[in-house]
């Protein structure tokens, strides 16, 4: 079995209910409550599910991604993350250059959830396929 | 091919200063305080920028080119 590419996890449903699920719990419309949500995307080595698992809450500038949690034969293949300060304040929703360097450097894709669309930075699937350590590959 | 630079009627210390004037209302000073502050003087003024330093970490802190003669931004990013 292949790990899935990006492309494919952003289709998956149970993906696309974690990215609005996180979302939503951003509370991007609340000035004083607003922060960061997010987690990790896995998929099952022997049957195939996908499953995602939220990391603890965030505050307004971060959210840590450095403890996925271990399943039974479940692989790390991406992590998934809000951006909730809206664009409309001037925030930019795109991928920082911080992004971009964390995702290259931890070997699987990592999703920007925006209120412009979802953006998706690092390589294009777990580096290294299903194989080697269960989380983070590198 | 070496490049000299002009020496920069605005200091560090100013960009610095300009850049966080602006960014304190966006981002307070909690959000800022936890990212790496950087200060490189280029041809197109000082890029003044706030990075996430903690590794695995998401979020990011604004970016911003200020005009070493004049002091005036440049250019900002808003990121997070």
């Amino acid at each position: 079995m292949d790990a899935p590419t990006a492309a494919e996890l952003e289709a998956h449903p149970v993906v696309q209910a974690a990215f609005a699920a996180a979302w939503a719990d951003t509370l991007p419309d609340d000035v004083v409550l607003r922060h960061e949500e997010g987690g990790y995307i896995y998929i099952n080595a022997t049957t195939g599910e996908i499953l995602t698992r939220r990391a603890p809450p965030g505050g307004r500038d971060a959210l840590d991604l450095s403890y996925p949690p271990l399943m039974p034969d479940c692989f790390l293949v991406a992590t998934f993350q809000p951006h909730p300060n809206p664009s409309r304040l001037g925030f930019d929703p795109t991928p920082s250059l911080d992004d971009y360097i964390e995702a290259d450097g931890s070997g699987v894709p990592w999703f920007v959830v925006t209120d412009v669309g979802v953006f998706v930075v690092g390589p294009d699937s777990r580096v290294g396929g299903l194989s080697g350590p269960p989380g983070y590959p590198i | 091919m070496t490049t000299t630079l002009a020496a920069p009627s605005v200091s560090c210390q100013r960009a610095i200063d300009i850049a966080t004037a602006d960014a304190l209302p966006m981002y307070g000073a909690d959000w800022l305080n936890k990212l790496q502050l950087t200060a490189t003087l280029h041809d197109d003024g000082w890029r003044i920028e706030w990075h996430q330093w903690r590794p695995r970490h998401t979020g990011g802190g604004p970016h911003y080119v200020i005009d070493a003669s004049t002091g005036a931004i440049v250019s900002k990013k808003y990121y997070q």
